[in-house]
């Protein structure tokens, strides 16, 4: 479970620009994978749990564009179904993650003294605790549920939000320009969304680009050690774990759900990388 | 990058060198980690490897013969066994082996849990150069107990003083040089072993979890032997040519533990409904790549008389299947499910994750029961929930892989299995007072003519009744590099019979 | 640098009691009878039966309060004794020596492997932002990061075990059986690295400093490895010491598919046989070392950077 600061705060650009194309170009992807995983459940009746044993791992034809599993179930439901519930859980596995960490982030940068010393404090020793260990405990308090898995590992991600969010605002809190504001009377909440938030959004957006991809491949690592697993959900990390052994016999099989994670965290990517060179 | 280049090519060329190169090390990689030293625990990693021994041996068709016992006889009321220890073997410290020694390792054993618990021993004894077994009451399959890897004989040195083995110091063709616990063991030829000296000098063991690692290390050339290959790539290493892929039936069935006890699954023709249901043929060949691996029966052709000949039946009949549980009162609503006043037939099937192919076939029964409008949640939890689930009586379906031949004579595992209160791994909530009263009387019969037809009513009592839904008999599989003559496969696991192989030259 | 240390010494402290209290408390809640799940752990699947879990019971003494259990411990810790597995009756330390040095054996050499990787082409990338080097990093690092490291370690093999004959496909022993699993988990790494090195050296190159020694008529060069390694320096540093720490503990999948005895395999099958001394010790240890590994780059960042030191 490695989480990914990619993001150096310093130098962040305050831009205030509408998409660029690179952005345009991430929602385009990010509407595509939304399209199949929402949008074609509601115009055909594939049933991603559906088994045919003397149909294994078929390839791509007219009948079944995205060809058969190693059960015979079809993969294009089954990758509607999984990019749904893996584009669904990944997203709201960022959100719990990052709503506290930049919150406390925020607040800790913000106030300073004793509350930034608690919360430093705290977030180093959570930070200390063995991450696999905690989503293990997790998902065997509750085995065969995937809240579980993602709120386990959103319990881990959630530090590093913090830490980053907490840099950037001690540093912008003597900054000028909030100063003048300051001066100037503005109220907290001014303050957040004129200079602290536009700052931060870029850095959280990366994180959480990246976090996304983690959730997601973290769940397939579990499920690769078998923890997890419950059939006969589609989700994009149990699927490459299970899709795995046929990986001679049906590479295409397995670089399904592989693609589908790689056009997520791409998508969100450009979206988030509107830092203009 | 160049230097990384470098210094990938330098670190290769090392490596092609030390490892491809025939060291004279037979490289054996399984998927069984060395756990403990104390035989109770993985006494079966140093039996395979032919470092410890027990007093009895067994053969191909699972008779007993001579181990370190020369040999054995039985008292006229069937109550005392005496096993003649071999004269002459020593321990790999030098130490010599006595009958005190043996009894002292079978008393060791008899104390912690594991299979000589099913005999209804009173005392081991020690009369000159015999080990006494007393029995309070007869017990046939003795021998194949006694040739069980948790009643291997080991050194007293090897013992600590809670009586836990913490080093193997055994009898066999091959000592331990180095162990590294969990995952890596090498051995070396004993030479003062008290049988013909190995052909091959040294071994070494690597435990391999992920199927695919141990078939990519097969490729690779990493691996001599490879046992338990994944279906997926059995036929990929098929097709190798530096390979020969062995297969052996072995008395591994798969099945459905149920629980008779439910108000789903009392009646026996609620049990043959789900039965038909299974397409024991697709999974067979879709899922584990033998097509003859499909179960019509519990027990297995390599089981001998406990087989049943005239049988066929593993088809599948949905139509049947709803009829019978039509006539229990089960219907269907619009989307095909059934329901019986009010309540939906729901089940969860429990099954692990040690085994990989359980969780697929779990997966398939699941799409299979749903055709027939039975709804299936299906959970994939640790082996433990199965026998804690049959003690508290919460458990309703469980997917198991039991083997009956942990000893070499089935009656030891159908005791634990079928006995009044079902078994751990066997029956639940049902029990046969004839089968029950079968299973005594092979304990004591000794005209195989007269076993020969009570084992086969028992397998048709079964086969009747259902108290365990047969779905596939498991094949034990090895790939082996053609530099190695002489591999055989043991159908009952004890042994990987390193003694008996060679270098091709 | 004495408070610093002081409070990272504080910090151990609470890291041992919290692992302690925390993993009691979760081992305690974790569903399944703790006797069956040890004799499963034990004796197999084969074997783990009524009996055997009554053994067990009976052996270790599970009936203990969870409080006094907990008190147990945590004496014992003092002593600097962490107990024995319930599952294989070694000593934890013993296990947790054997399987923490493989890990840090495989972790040193991923991180090692992936500086050499990540760093230089990130900084390449850094220096010409929007550049073709850098649009096609971006494209490769997010290529590693959406494929499992269990895809990207059977790749490697095929290509330099089976194709190639160049490594051992798996196993541990000699160095180059560290090789396979370490350049696996490298370019995952690398990627990241890459994109940090990429980002630190675009906000350094944009800064006034850099501009000035550009003025000030330093060559490109000398402005490069000046001004600029320096400060690219403590942010990649300080990001790959924290990677050190995560692949000690979750590199479990990598640990698997090579059958490596490394502690996050350790860990897992600890928990699933509830092996309660095993988890508490593992978990204590991986803390304690995230803490120590904070310290040393608390201590290298100083050393690097001396603005530092004055905060």
């Amino acid at each position: 479970m490695q989480t990914a600061t990619l993001v150096t705060p310093a130098a962040v650009t305050v831009e205030r620009r509408l998409l660029n194309s690179r952005q345009r170009l991430g929602v385009g992807l990010l509407l595509a994978l939304a399209l199949l995983g929402f949008g074609l459940p509601l115009i055909s009746d594939l049933d991603p749990a559906r088994q045919n044993l003397s149909q294994i791992l078929a390839a791509p034809s007219l009948a079944e564009p995205f060809g058969t599993d190693h059960l015979g179930r079809s993969m294009l439901a089954r990758m509607a179904s999984a990019v749904q519930l893996s584009l669904g859980l990944a997203l709201l596995g960022v959100v719990t993650a990052a709503v506290p960490g930049v919150l406390l982030g925020v607040l800790a940068g913000w106030r300073g003294g004793w509350v930034d010393r608690c919360l430093t404090v705290l977030a180093d020793t959570l930070l200390a605790l063995p991450g696999l260990l905690l989503v293990l405990l997790l998902v065997a308090i509750a085995p065969g549920s995937f809240w579980a898995l993602y709120v386990g590992i959103a319990l881990v991600l959630w530090i590093e939000y913090f830490r980053v969010v907490r840099q950037t605002t001690v540093r912008l809190m003597v900054s000028p320009q909030i100063e003048a504001s300051r001066l100037l009377g503005f109220g907290p909440g001014y303050i957040l969304r004129r200079h602290l938030w536009p700052a931060l959004a870029p850095v959280v957006l990366t994180l959480g680009a990246f976090g996304a991809a983690t959730a997601i491949l973290a769940i397939a690592a579990l499920g690769f050690v078998s923890v997890g697993l419950r059939p006969p959900t589609a989700e994009l990390g149990l699927m490459m774990t299970e899709l795995l052994p046929y990986y001679h016999d049906a590479p295409w099989v397995l670089l399904q759900p592989i693609t589908a994670v790689f056009l997520l965290v791409l998508a969100l990517n450009l979206l988030a990388g509107g830092r203009k060179p | 990058m160049i230097k990384l280049r470098s210094i990938l090519i330098g670190a290769s060329m090392l490596a092609a060198v030390s490892v491809h190169a025939s060291d004279g090390v037979l490289d054996i990689v399984a998927p069984w980690e060395v756990g403990s030293t104390d035989p109770a625990k993985a006494g079966y990693v140093y039996t395979r490897l032919q470092i410890g021994e027990t007093l009895v041996e067994v053969n191909d068709q699972g008779k007993p013969r001579p181990g370190l016992a020369e040999s054995w006889t039985i008292s006229d009321d069937q109550l005392s066994w005496r096993f003649t220890v071999r004269q002459g073997v020593r321990f790999h410290d030098g130490s010599p082996l006595t009958a005190e020694v043996a009894a002292r390792a079978l008393q060791r054993a008899l104390a912690k849990p594991g299979m000589l618990a099913v005999a209804p021993i009173e005392a081991i004894g020690v009369d000159g150069d015999q080990v006494v077994v007393r029995l309070s009451s007869p017990f046939a399959p003795l021998p194949a107990l006694l040739a069980h890897s948790s009643t291997q004989i080991l050194a007293p040195a090897s013992y600590n003083e809670a009586g836990e083995a913490s080093q193997v110091i055994g009898t066999g063709p091959y000592r331990i040089e180095r162990l590294q616990m969990p995952q890596k063991l090498s051995a070396t030829v004993f030479n003062d072993y008290w049988g013909e000296t190995p052909a091959i000098a040294k071994l070494s063991y690597l435990a391999a979890g992920r199927g695919e690692t141990r078939a990519l290390m097969a490729q690779s050339g990493d691996a001599d032997i490879v046992f338990t290959l994944d279906p997926a790539s059995q036929a990929r290493l098929q097709r190798d040519s530096r390979l020969e892929v062995h297969g052996v039936a072995i008395s591994r069935t798969l099945s459905l533990k149920i629980n008779a006890g439910h108000p789903f699954l009392a009646d026996p023709k609620a049990r043959q409904a789900l039965s038909l249901a299974l397409d024991r043929r697709g999974m067979a060949a879709g899922l584990l790549r033998t097509p003859e691996a499909a179960a019509s029966q519990l027990f297995p052709p390599t089981m001998g008389d406990w087989h049943l000949q005239a049988l066929s039946g593993a088809e599948r009949d949905l139509e049947q299947a709803r009829a019978l549980l039509a006539g229990l009162g089960w219907k269907a609503d619009d989307k095909g499910m059934l329901s019986r006043n009010g309540k939906p037939f729901t089940l969860t099937l429990t099954t692990f994750a040690d085994r990989p192919e359980l969780p697929l076939l779990a997966t398939a029964i699941q799409a299979q029961l749903r055709e027939l409008g039975v709804a299936l949640v299906v959970n994939v939890s640790n082996a433990s929930e199965i026998p804690a689930g049959h003690r508290d009586g919460s458990l309703q379906l469980a997917l198991v892989a039991r083997n009956f031949a942990l000893v070499s004579d089935p009656l030891g595992t159908l005791l634990q299995d079928f006995g009044p209160r079902g078994g751990d791994w066997g029956a639940m909530n049902w029990h046969s007072a004839r089968l029950g009263e079968i299973l005594q009387q092979l304990l004591q019969e000794t005209d195989s003519q007269t076993a020969l037809g009570l084992r086969q009513e028992a397998a048709r009592l079964l086969h009747r009744e259902l108290p365990m839904i047969p779905l596939a008999w498991y094949q034990q599989s090895a790939a082996v590099s053609s530099k190695v003559a002489g591999f055989s496969i043991d159908p009952f696991e004890r042994s990987y019979r390193v003694s008996d192989m060679r270098w091709v030259q | 640098m004495i408070p610093v240390l002081s409070y990272r010494l504080m910090q151990a402290v609470l890291v041992a009691l919290m692992v302690g209290v925390l993993t009691f408390i979760l081992t305690h809640a974790l569903p399944g009878d703790m006797a069956f799940r040890i004799a499963a752990g034990r004796y197999g699947y084969d074997y783990v039966n009524a009996a055997a879990a009554a053994a067990v019971g009976a052996e270790l003494g599970l009936g203990l309060p969870a409080w006094q259990a907990l008190g147990y411990w945590l004496w014992d810790l003092l002593r600097l004794d962490l107990g024995q597995s319930l599952v294989s009756g070694e000593a934890v330390v013993d296990e947790l020596r054997h399987q923490l040095g493989h890990s840090l054996q495989l972790a040193v050499a991923a991180v090692g492997l992936s500086m050499l990787l990540g760093p230089p082409i990130g900084i390449l990338a850094g220096l010409h932002p929007g550049g073709r080097i850098d649009r096609l990093t971006l494209l490769l690092a997010t290529v590693l990061r959406a494929l499992p490291q269990f895809v990207i370690g059977i790749l490697l093999v095929m290509l330099l075990a089976v194709q190639l004959g160049w490594l051992p496909a798996a196993g541990h022993g000699t160095a180059a059986h560290t090789l396979l699993p370490a350049l696996t988990l490298a370019l995952g790494l690398a990627a990241v690295a890459c994109r940090v090195s990429r980002n630190a050296m675009q906000d350094v190159a944009g800064s006034a400093f850099y501009a000035f020694g550009r003025t000030k008529g330093l060559s490109e060069r000398r402005v490069f490895s000046r001004h600029g390694l320096r400060n690219v320096a403590v942010p990649v540093l300080a990001h790959q010491a924290m990677q050190l720490v995560y692949l000690i503990e979750g590199v479990v999948v990598v640990e698997t598919l090579f059958a490596w005895p490394g502690i996050g395999h350790a860990l897992v099958h600890a928990i699933v046989a509830r092996d309660v001394p095993m988890i508490q010790g593992t978990a204590l240890v991986l803390g304690l070392m995230f803490v120590l590994m904070n310290a040393l780059v608390d201590l290298l960042c100083h050393r690097i950077d001396p603005r530092r030191r004055e905060a």
